[in-house]
């Protein structure tokens, strides 16, 4: 079977749609997902995130609609209006599985129409409608107005359209994309909505090694304690970490001035999980089911952490109130609280409990001028450009870098500004998996980050899940595209591909002026201490060892000193 | 690196995995080659640039291993399908090469994390760092000896095709020298008192496990229950190398930080509850695993005993189909028990001690059965 990705281009000035097969040897060189984003983006590096013929894409990747466990997720990507970088998400819900039941991997939007719009695609047929929400409307009006429609729902909702950098795409009305303002795209389109579904299956290749394949992940997923392990994400979703995180000492805490916060019980998942007895629901396929909800949704651990111990408030309700805010709205919960801790210490304040609240509202509602542009320009404008905790100008997660090196030189690296899942080394650092690494040294972390990237530029080409990487690997992931699809890839080609596509990545950011003068950190990480204590040493970290870190990689990623691959490696990857 | 290059090339040396019969060449990788030789072949630095890779060993196990190895390598061409629970999970197959070319071994090495070429050994990767390439090694050899005692015995008493004469010879000839080593138990009777006591008597057990060979690579897990905590080896953490990676776990699950764990934490969680014990000890003693594989495959609601010790079916981990489901309820009354092609567990109400002699002793009656069936049958 040839594997040519079937893409829709739409264009909402001109209110066309075509859907055509892509090169077939451009869809094996790039998988699809966030493998496809980055050739699309690829072919107009430099153009503004904000212009209206800026690519907004949604792909799927190739194990979508299979049954292979968590591959139930989809990208979306765009140039960044916080960053100005390369901007994929990962995006979980039903959105990739009904796109694939219309028939389409990847959808690519241009334009913008002159009023706001809603698109709706069923199997493959694509409509415009104009939609009257106001750019006032809450997500759930949308959400709760799309509930007949029975397929699924993307849409951005205030925060976008009052110009909020951070403003994400919500699916489903919970799953969100997350970082880096493709929301603040989606509006800039006048585009509001998209509602999809349709009725065809997966086509598989070989359904009974995708079955062998299935059951060797499921394996392995029963074996992984962080996943379904008594304390694992399959029972407390993400929020398991606080604990963990915490007694590592390395919960950023006060914008990252400490490493502990005392009061992290409040928001730990035992204490949520006693006093909210949450249910658990999950991406299409996904038996991990890490999200989850009681009475209000349950933040994951990024967000606990952040409106907690970030903003050292210990007020649970005031956790869990600031996330709704962000989902109704529609914005990064990372930057809305990182933000306001940068702004609490530039101010000498603290904001918690209601205060936090009020702040998250102010920016869900425009209010605030400074607070939805995200810390770096917030800092900038009032004078303190150091107080923003960020790389590229976004914010960093909820993992101190003194904690753990591999995160340093990943949050460095990572195409996307500051993102802990581009690398993912706690998963070694910290969750010992697949084997454990010493957190507190750049030893061999040059190339183990490199290699990581590259994996995760796989796992969001494929559609897969990365929780499903703490227990499984990319060998029984690669079966299970291989019976997918039908091409025989293995393991280390699929990294090659992963390697090709960060060097894309890298290649777009080196086009719109990014270079190694961007890929550090805030210069407190490198001049005070972090909270030491139960027999651990939070240190600044050594900046010539992280400077040292750094060339290593750019040499193991082909990069000459500066950061921008090499033209021998370009001509070498066929870029 | 290099201090990795050296730790992993004392550990195969001190757990017996290889002697100074072939080659033993550990590689790591970041912006350079680091190495216990002083150079670096042409085959390694093509398989270095062909897999996105950071570590690589290529070593002969020991002599017995070895012609184990290559026994196997005779009559399954092109792939070992390993039988026992832990290979199928986290190795699945072994792929055989014929001779050291790089584009060969790179081509297996493209789908698995280790294959056995067939002139020279064992080649495995890493892609974060040589402790992976380690345990590949040792899971490699723990799975074929597995495979060639329990094929050998399942064919000769009729649960498979029977042996040919050259396997036979073959068994008769290693079958003294893999008897399982034999020793002094010098861990204290005495209850642990305090915390301190409790974290040395887990590293002094931790490590006479492995001093004996009663535990392969990284698997195997230990924990001491005192006080409503459970003092437990972490997930992926050796045996022999304890300090500073046992988790203090509360029994009632009121933190997360168990995340970490044991991913058998549960198992013996449960086992806890059941037998009011203190100490449990998992390790993966060969002659146990094989003997426990003896006869028709196990179902998972089914138990038989074997040299009196029962048997129950039970994947890793806490799942549908996990042992947590089947090995407590075994171990009530016997506080003992193997689980089907994985290992055995050994619990006692004081110290490691009664564990340790536990676990050994079951594995000295399982090989002398399996030497006593090997006599009637041949």
């Amino acid at each position: 079977m040839d594997y040519a990705l079937q893409v829709l281009s739409i264009d909402l000035s001109a209110r066309t749609a075509r859907q055509a097969g892509l090169d077939a040897e451009i869809s094996r060189r790039y998988l699809g997902g966030r493998g496809i984003a980055a050739y699309f983006l690829s072919r107009s590096p430099t153009m503004a995130a904000l212009d209206p013929e800026a690519p907004l894409i949604f792909a799927t990747g190739a194990l979508t609609g299979s049954r292979i466990p968590a591959a139930g997720r989809m990208v979306i990507a765009g140039f960044s209006p916080l960053t100005d970088t390369f901007c994929s998400c990962s995006v979980g819900g039903s959105l990739a599985r009904e796109l694939k039941r219309a028939g389409i991997d990847a959808m690519v939007i241009t334009g913008r129409s002159e009023r706001e719009l809603m698109l709706k695609i069923e199997d493959g047929v694509v409509t415009f409608e104009e939609s009257n929400y106001g750019t006032d409307a809450g997500l759930e009006e949308i959400f709760s107005g799309s509930k007949g429609f029975k397929g699924a729902v993307a849409a951005v909702g205030r925060a976008a359209f009052q110009g909020c950098l951070y403003a994400s795409i919500m699916v489903d009305s919970t799953f969100s994309s997350g970082r880096g303002g493709l929301g603040r795209v989606m509006a800039a389109k006048n585009l509001r909505a998209l509602a999809i579904k349709g009725s065809s299956r997966t086509y598989v290749c070989d359904s009974q090694a995708e079955e062998l394949s299935r059951a060797d992940i499921m394996r392995l997923f029963d074996a992984a304690p962080a996943i379904m392990g008594r304390s694992g994400i399959r029972n407390y979703g993400t929020g398991a970490l606080v604990d963990l995180i915490a007694a590592r000492r390395m919960m950023p805490t006060a914008n990252f001035r400490r490493t502990y916060f005392e009061d992290s019980l409040a928001f730990s998942a035992t204490r949520i999980k006693q006093s909210m007895e949450p249910g658990s629901y999950a991406c299409h396929g996904c038996p991990i089911a890490c999200k989850k909800k009681g009475h209000q949704e349950i933040p994951e651990y990024e967000t606990l952490s952040h409106f907690g111990a970030l903003n050292e408030n210990s007020d649970l309700a005031a956790i869990i109130e600031a996330n709704h805010i962000c989902n109704s709205a529609g914005m990064d919960t990372i930057t809305a609280a990182a933000t306001i801790a940068c702004l609490a210490e530039i101010r000498g304040e603290r904001y918690t409990g209601q205060a936090l609240v009020e702040k998250v509202a102010q920016i869900a509602e425009g209010t605030d001028e400074l607070l939805p542009l995200g810390s770096a320009r917030l800092a900038t404008a009032l004078g303190k450009p150091w107080t923003s905790m960020s790389v590229k100008a976004l914010e960093m997660p909820a993992y101190d870098p003194r904690g753990a090196y591999g995160m340093a030189l990943a949050y460095a690296t990572s195409t996307r500004g500051a993102c802990h899942l581009r690398a993912y080394p706690i998963s070694h650092e910290i969750l010992r998996k697949p084997v454990a690494t010493d957190r507190f040294t750049f030893a061999g972390k040059a190339r183990i980050i490199k290699i990581a990237e590259d994996l995760n530029a796989v796992v969001d080409s494929i559609g897969a899940c990365k929780f499903a990487f703490l227990g499984a690997s990319l060998e029984e992931y690669a079966k299970g595209f291989a019976a997918v699809t039908g091409l025989t890839y293995d393991t280390q080609d699929l990294m090659r591909i992963g390697d090709s596509i960060y060097t894309l990545e890298r290649w777009i950011n080196t086009q719109r002026g990014f270079s190694v003068k961007d890929e550090c950190l805030p210069e407190r990480f490198f001049t005070e201490a972090g909270s030491s204590g139960a027999g651990i040493e939070i240190k600044p970290i050594d900046r010539s060892a992280f400077d040292e870190a750094l060339q290593r990689y750019y040499r193991i990623r082909a990069c000459g000193p500066d950061g921008a691959p090499t033209r021998e490696r370009l001509e070498e990857l066929s870029l | 690196m290099i201090d990795q290059v050296h730790k992993y090339h004392a550990k195969l040396m001190d757990q017996g995995l290889v002697d100074t019969q072939g080659p033993v060449e550990l590689y790591g990788l970041d912006d350079e080659i680091y190495s216990n030789l002083d150079g670096v072949s042409e085959e390694v630095t093509v398989l270095f640039g062909r897999l996105n890779i950071n570590s690589l060993i290529i070593a002969r196990p020991n002599q017995v291993q070895w012609a184990i190895i290559q026994e196997l390598s005779r009559i399954n061409h092109s792939l070992i399908c390993p039988c026992d629970c832990e290979s199928l999970t986290f190795i699945h197959d072994i792929p055989l090469v014929e001779h050291l070319d790089a584009s060969e071994v790179a081509q297996a090495l493209n789908r698995r994390k280790g294959c056995i070429v067939k002139d020279v050994g064992i080649v495995t990767t890493g892609s974060v760092s040589l402790e992976q390439a380690f345990i590949s090694f040792s899971s490699i050899c723990f799975a074929t000896f597995v495979k060639f005692f329990a094929d050998c015995i399942n064919g000769l008493t009729g649960f498979g095709p029977r042996p040919e004469t050259r396997t036979l010879d073959m068994l008769s000839s290693v079958m003294d020298i893999c008897r399982p080593l034999e020793g002094v138990n010098t861990l204290s009777r005495a209850v642990p008192k305090s915390e301190d006591a409790i974290l040395a008597s887990l590293d002094q057990t931790g490590k006479i496990v492995v001093e004996r060979r009663l535990v392969d690579s990284f698997f195997g897990n230990i924990s001491y229950r005192d006080a409503g905590i459970i003092y437990i080896s972490q997930t992926g953490s050796s045996l022999d190398e304890l300090p500073g990676h046992i988790d203090r776990v509360p029994l009632d699950g009121s933190s997360t930080c168990e995340l970490t764990a044991s991913s058998e934490l549960l198992a013996h969680v449960r086992v806890y509850e059941r037998t009011g014990d203190k100490a449990i000890l998992h390790g993966h003693p060969r002659f146990s695993v094989i003997m426990s594989m003896h006869g028709n495959p196990l179902s998972f609601d089914e138990k038989r005993f074997v040299a009196d010790v029962p048997v129950v079916a039970g994947e890793v981990g806490a799942g549908r189909h996990g042992l947590v489901h089947t090995l407590p309820a075994a171990m009530e009354h016997t506080h003992a028990a193997i689980v089907h092609g994985h290992g055995t567990f050994a619990s006692s109400p004081h110290s490691m001690h009664a564990s340790f002699d536990s676990l050994a002793e079951i594995e000295q009656r399982c090989y002398l059965l399996y030497q006593s069936m090997v006599q009637r049958y041949l």
